[in-house]
């Protein structure tokens, strides 16, 4: 656990920061809102206090109640791993600016955590399904995709746009969602 | 019926000197341009061809794309100006299935995502659900999970050399390279009962100790490994055709490598001593000594001399290794059951091919919540977009192999 970040954490961020900062074993984390994301990112890519210029992962999360984008960075100026999560995205239309100015690498990424959950982000210039098919129509690693149900949804022809894709799916009671507070 | 007006025959079609007027036609039997409307504006630019340029389909089964990959090239004589990779192919949902699968049946899901290197897809999960579980690892059993993941970066980078030759179009190198992997898949298993999904890693420990056969075979090839690896590189490295075709192809500089998140080989050829086994220590690997190869240059040559250097350490990690080995136990007492408490932890690991990573987030069950699988060659394959173009379409391969992506991996 690397207490001098968080210190530099706090002090840089400290009215953005959603919550306390948590740190546990190499892991600190903080908690942002998903506007922030562009600030924050490239203020701890280029302050060369900070200097993570290293994307290691970028992963979606859905936490059954609301949509979270999570961020791992790495810096040779700590020891620890910085993990950003931009929280509070809604389910019905989960939106967060996208990073690939300054990690064109993440542009993979972005597009496989919309093929995945449907996020949108804003500003990846070629937001497409890359692993599943075209025409298919749901977000397999939402809460509300189950196995064996929802993948036979997909009706083999026609493509939808991409807005008509955020409908939630119908009919699905919400208490069945495995959720977490996390 | 009236008279029938004499059959006239249609004036014959003359062929066209023009090359436009061909390429209007149908180009082959795959249809490369997709029969829907573009979704992006990178879409839309891709699929418009400008003045003399053609699509031309590579995959999903060619001999030079290293799993099901298809690449839309598109080609203005033989060289390439843009492509389009498009993946899927070899989708599982593995982190759906993780989802829903309990923490010990989990590690046998990882091992298939980069099946030349399966122990590196299972170590990060496993660290990641240690930490969730604050889960001392045996010593022992740390040294055996360093013992055999650096036998099996050897035999990931090995085959890696005889692949870029294929590629290059030498056959002989592949065979070579294939007698060293199949000597490293009998010893490992050997250790872990399986040749190429090994299964080995557990949550606080691993599944087997050393045996004796392990032993004989390690010890046997071990004492003429280095001629061996000497042996193959006499083959590449004094071939001038490889060696000027490598030299200057692909070169990619600091800063694009970190722009576009290359980790591993890819980035320590353009010159940045990253490797997470010394910039971020996990296991065992602050008591071992090894250097960290890099090469300046960032070209194919780079990457492969990079990864050559790198089978030099592992050997060299192996023998410390097996002369440090402690007596132990080599499993720390976990229950069959395991629910950690509601939290999040990441961990990354140094493999064969970059950082593989793994983020999970338990609710407190005996499922993983979600479990995020970070592979590098899903990352390392996008890459191929800013390489490729402006070389002939051969070259574009071997920039391709020279990345070393497993599309196992890639598609998840």
């Amino acid at each position: 656990m690397d207490a001098a970040l968080k210190r530099r954490l706090q002090d840089r961020f400290g009215a953005r920061l959603l919550g306390p900062i948590h740190q546990r074993h190499d892991q600190t984390e903080i908690r942002i809102g998903p506007g922030d994301v562009p600030d924050v990112l490239r203020a701890l890519h280029d302050e060369p206090g900070f200097g993570f210029i290293l994307l290691a992962d970028l992963a979606g999360v859905d936490t059954g109640d609301v949509m979270q984008v999570v961020y791992h960075v790495w810096s040779e100026t700590s020891s620890d791993w910085l993990r950003i999560i931009a929280d509070g995205l809604s389910r019905e239309d989960p939106r967060v600016p996208s990073i690939t100015f300054l990690w064109q690498g993440a542009e993979w990424m972005e597009r496989e955590a919309y093929d995945m959950f449907g996020i949108t982000f804003e500003g990846n210039r070629d937001l497409r399904r890359i692993y599943m098919p075209p025409d298919y129509q749901s977000f397999p690693l939402r809460k509300d995709f189950f196995l064996a149900d929802d993948a036979a949804r997909s009706p083999g022809a026609g493509v939808r746009p991409m807005e008509q894709t955020h409908a939630p799916v119908a009919g699905r009671a919400a208490t069945m969602i495995r959720k977490t507070r996390a | 019926m009236t008279a029938t007006a004499p059959h006239v025959h249609p004036p014959q079609e003359v062929p066209s000197d023009d090359p436009r007027v061909q390429l209007d036609e149908a180009i082959g039997v795959f249809e490369s341009i997709p029969p829907y409307p573009p979704r992006t504006e990178r879409e839309s630019e891709f699929y418009t061809l400008g003045d003399g340029e053609m699509f031309i389909n590579v995959g999903p089964q060619h001999p030079s794309t290293h799993g099901v990959l298809r690449i839309v090239l598109k080609i203005d004589g033989e060289v390439v100006v843009d492509l389009d990779p498009v993946l899927g192919y070899l989708h599982r949902g593995v982190e759906k299935l993780c989802e829903n699968a309990d923490y010990h049946h989990t590690i046998s899901y990882l091992d298939p995502l980069e099946y030349i290197s399966s122990l590196y897809c299972e170590w990060p999960g496993v660290l990641a659900f240690e930490k969730l579980l604050d889960v001392e690892v045996p010593r022992r059993a740390e040294y055996l999970r360093v013992l055999s993941t650096e036998l099996n970066r050897i035999l990931s980078h090995s085959l890696f050399m005889g692949w870029m030759a294929l590629d290059l179009g030498g056959l002989t190198p592949i065979l070579w390279s294939m007698i060293e992997r199949d000597e490293i898949a009998e010893m490992l298993s050997a250790l872990t009962g399986q040749r190429l999904l090994f299964n080995y890693l557990r949550i606080g420990g691993v599944n087997g100790d050393l045996n004796h056969e392990f032993l004989s075979r390690l010890g046997d090839w071990m004492s003429r490994a280095t001629t061996h690896l000497d042996n193959n590189l006499g083959l590449l490295n004094e071939n001038e055709i490889f060696v000027r075709r490598m030299r200057g192809l692909g070169t990619m500089d600091k800063e694009t490598a970190f722009r576009m998140g290359l980790t591993g080989p890819n980035l320590r050829a353009t010159g940045v001593p990253l490797d997470f086994r010394r910039a971020h220590p996990y296991s065992v690997f602050p008591e071992l000594e090894f250097d960290i190869p890099t090469r300046d240059e960032g070209d194919c040559l780079a990457r492969y001399l990079v990864r050559i250097d790198e089978i030099k350490q592992s050997l060299r990690i192996i023998d410390q290794c097996l002369h440090n080995m402690p007596d132990g136990p080599i499993m720390a007492k976990v229950p069959r059951l395991l629910r950690p408490r509601p939290g999040r932890a990441y961990a990354a690991v140094e493999g064969p091919r970059g950082q593989y990573a793994a983020y999970v987030v338990s609710d407190g069950t005996d499922q993983p919540f979600r479990m995020r699988i970070h592979d590098p060659s899903f990352v390392h394959l996008q890459s191929v977009g800013l390489l490729m173009p402006g070389h002939l379409i051969a070259d574009a391969m071997a920039v391709m192999a020279s990345l070393d992506p497993i599309m196992g991996g890639v598609d998840k």
